[in-house]
């Protein structure tokens, strides 16, 4: 990997009309490394994440993913990331295995290969015993371990997690984390949004998004030179960020 | 080509697990084959009939009996007076009433007129009309069978004949048109829901950020329900043929060429309706909405001819008029592709046109 950097964006904004969604948002995000992205809902989370997988283009700025100009490849930005988001958006009807399959052939797997594969991701999340029951009878935690090893199938070196852990028992996430931040060390780049602080202490940096724009970038240590918490830290950083605002 | 065949079968996954989508492309069909086939039969025979003879001679039972072997009548009941033959039509216990005078025979042999009555219940025109002809017809072949009119040199020999449906089977005419019927009752449901069914489900926002394209995703999805369309399809030609011994007379390859066309264009009008609509609900109120007319200003139903001006133009409209020309002419006349041309390609413009069309609005909306 001549390159370091996974994902990079530079003033990268969308506008809707005369609203600003995301405004003028910088940031370097290396390989092997977890970007956790806060912010409250509506703030902009979601929309930087479109730019970034290539769905969404942006209004001004520009971003790279994996190398690829988030402008001008969004296809094969979509082919060289993960995307896994907090509502279940695999197939309910599909068994475990028949849901792996039609995505891993999305992704250009096919026979022999895509089943060694599957066996890999299956046996990662531990989702092993359950191989061909439906997904829509599986419980929230193992839905959304599904969704990560869905994810993971094509061996991308970038993830997109959109709050994967929302609403899943704490067993799970803590399980969740474990599949996360192995990957990272095995080299992956994951870009997260959370609202849980206690996986936001376990990212390597953390960006604050307000209305749009980043208020801070930093490590999470970093953040208690602030304030004593996560919590008062972006309080602080909102009212402050508001302030400047008006003037 | 490798995107479409994933998705392909994937959808034929979704179709058999799906038992209530199932359930009805497999006995739709056959339903409507029996309620078409059994159940709605236009054809009028056997009207129930009150009989009033005040002759009682061997020339007016004969004349009874002329009426019963027509088939068109059948005789239910002798009144011994006028008003029991009224209230039974009053009662809808009869259709229609025969009151033949007394003197009647006596009248006819001395050639002088006599006047037989056939009273009708006109409150259903369809009957009524058929009751009025086929009397009077009955009583001219009656009259020359008995040589009560003298037997010249007829200045017209006129004979009519019926082709295609010599027997005048209403089944023959409506069974046929079932193929159009059904085709476009569920097709375009089960397609539009199919791809409803994603958003709804929130698959689209999975697929959005794989490498897939949306016309990969369209075609993969649309394949495995012609096949279904064309299982239907040939299911129905099965059941009219055998069970109700319509026959087939024309090509079955033309007739199954053309069937693909016209269900291209009723998985188009699926594709259409799963654009705009969010749930799968609004996608079967927007089918049926196209549904109705297609029903009722086709010609499935309803002669075509009779419509005011402006409503039989607006049938050209519907892929269906075209259609039930096409599946009635190579059924039941023998015509072939090339006779029926005139018919194909409005279908054929209709199939590029709705496809190309929804291809289009699909991948705006997902882009």
């Amino acid at each position: 990997m001549e390159n370091k950097i996974a994902i990079s964006a530079n003033r990268l904004t969308r506008r809707f009309g005369k609203f600003t969604a995301v405004d003028h948002v910088s940031f370097e995000i290396p390989y092997g490394s977890i970007f956790g992205f806060l912010g409250a809902n509506g703030s902009g989370k979601s929309t930087t994440i479109k730019m970034l997988c290539g769905i969404l283009a942006p209004s001004d700025g520009t971003g790279t993913v994996a190398g690829f100009d988030v402008k001008t490849q969004p296809e094969s930005i979509k082919q060289a990331i993960g995307y896994i988001s907090q509502k279940f958006s695999l197939y309910g009807d599909l068994t475990i295995i028949e849901n792996l399959m039609f995505f891993g052939r999305i992704y250009g797997l096919d026979g022999a290969p895509l089943q060694q594969r599957i066996d890999e991701v299956l046996v990662m999340t531990g989702l092993d015993k359950y191989l061909n029951k439906q997904a829509e009878f599986l419980s929230g935690g193992w839905k959304q371990k599904l969704a990560i090893a869905n994810g993971i199938l094509h061996k991308p070196k970038i993830l997109f997690l959109d709050e994967p852990t929302a609403g899943i028992d704490p067993l799970s996430r803590k399980m969740i984390w474990e599949i996360l931040t192995g990957l990272a060390s095995q080299g992956t780049a994951l870009f997260i949004t959370t609202h849980y602080m206690e996986e936001a202490q376990r990212c390597d940096q953390l960006a604050f998004i307000c209305d749009g724009k980043i208020l801070k970038v930093g490590t999470p240590l970093s953040y208690k030179e602030i304030a004593p918490t996560l919590e008062e830290a972006f309080a602080l950083l909102e009212s402050k960020g508001q302030a400047d605002a008006k003037h | 080509m490798r995107n479409i065949k994933a998705v392909a079968i994937k959808e034929v996954i979704h179709i058999l697990r799906d038992r209530r989508t199932l359930m009805m492309v497999i006995f739709m069909p056959i339903m409507q084959v029996m309620i078409y086939g059994f159940g709605i039969n236009t054809d009028v025979k056997h009207l129930r009939t009150y009989v009033y003879d005040q002759d009682r001679t061997y020339l007016s039972r004969r004349l009874v009996a002329a009426f019963e072997h027509s088939d068109y009548f059948s005789i239910k009941a002798q009144s011994n007076d006028i008003h029991s033959v009224r209230y039974a039509i009053d009662k809808g216990k009869a259709q229609a009433g025969l009151v033949i005078p007394p003197n009647f025979s006596v009248d006819v042999l001395k050639h002088k007129t006599t006047q037989v009555q056939l009273l009708i219940d006109g409150t259903d025109s369809t009957p009524a009309n058929v009751a009025m002809n086929s009397s009077q017809a009955i009583v001219s072949n009656f009259m020359q069978q008995e040589k009560l009119i003298a037997v010249g040199v007829m200045p017209i020999d006129f004979r009519p004949r019926l082709w295609y449906n010599p027997d005048l089977k209403s089944t023959f005419f409506m069974l046929p048109g079932l193929i159009a019927l059904v085709l476009h009752l569920i097709v375009p449901m089960v397609t539009a829901n199919a791809i409803v069914r994603e958003k709804e489900h929130g698959n689209i926002e999975q697929l959005l950020v794989t490498p897939i394209k949306p016309y990969e995703l369209i075609i993969g999805k649309i394949l495995p329900y012609i096949v279904v369309g064309m299982i239907i399809a040939t299911s129905i030609i099965l059941a009219i043929h055998f069970m109700f011994q319509v026959p087939i007379r024309g090509s079955l390859i033309d007739l199954f060429f053309l069937t693909l066309v016209y269900l291209i264009v009723c998985l188009g009008i699926g594709l259409w309706a799963s654009t705009i609509a969010q749930n799968q609900q609004q996608a079967s109120q927007i089918v049926m909405f196209f549904a109705m007319p297609s029903i009722l200003l086709s010609g499935f139903i309803f002669p075509r001819e009779t419509m005011p001006v402006w409503v039989h133009h607006l049938g050209y409209l519907l892929p269906m008029t075209y259609f039930l020309k096409i599946v009635r002419g190579i059924i039941l006349k023998g015509m072939t592709a090339f006779d029926l041309m005139s018919q194909i390609w409005p279908l054929l413009l209709m199939a590029a046109g709705v496809i190309i069309f929804s291809i289009n609005r699909f991948s705006k909306r997902m882009d």
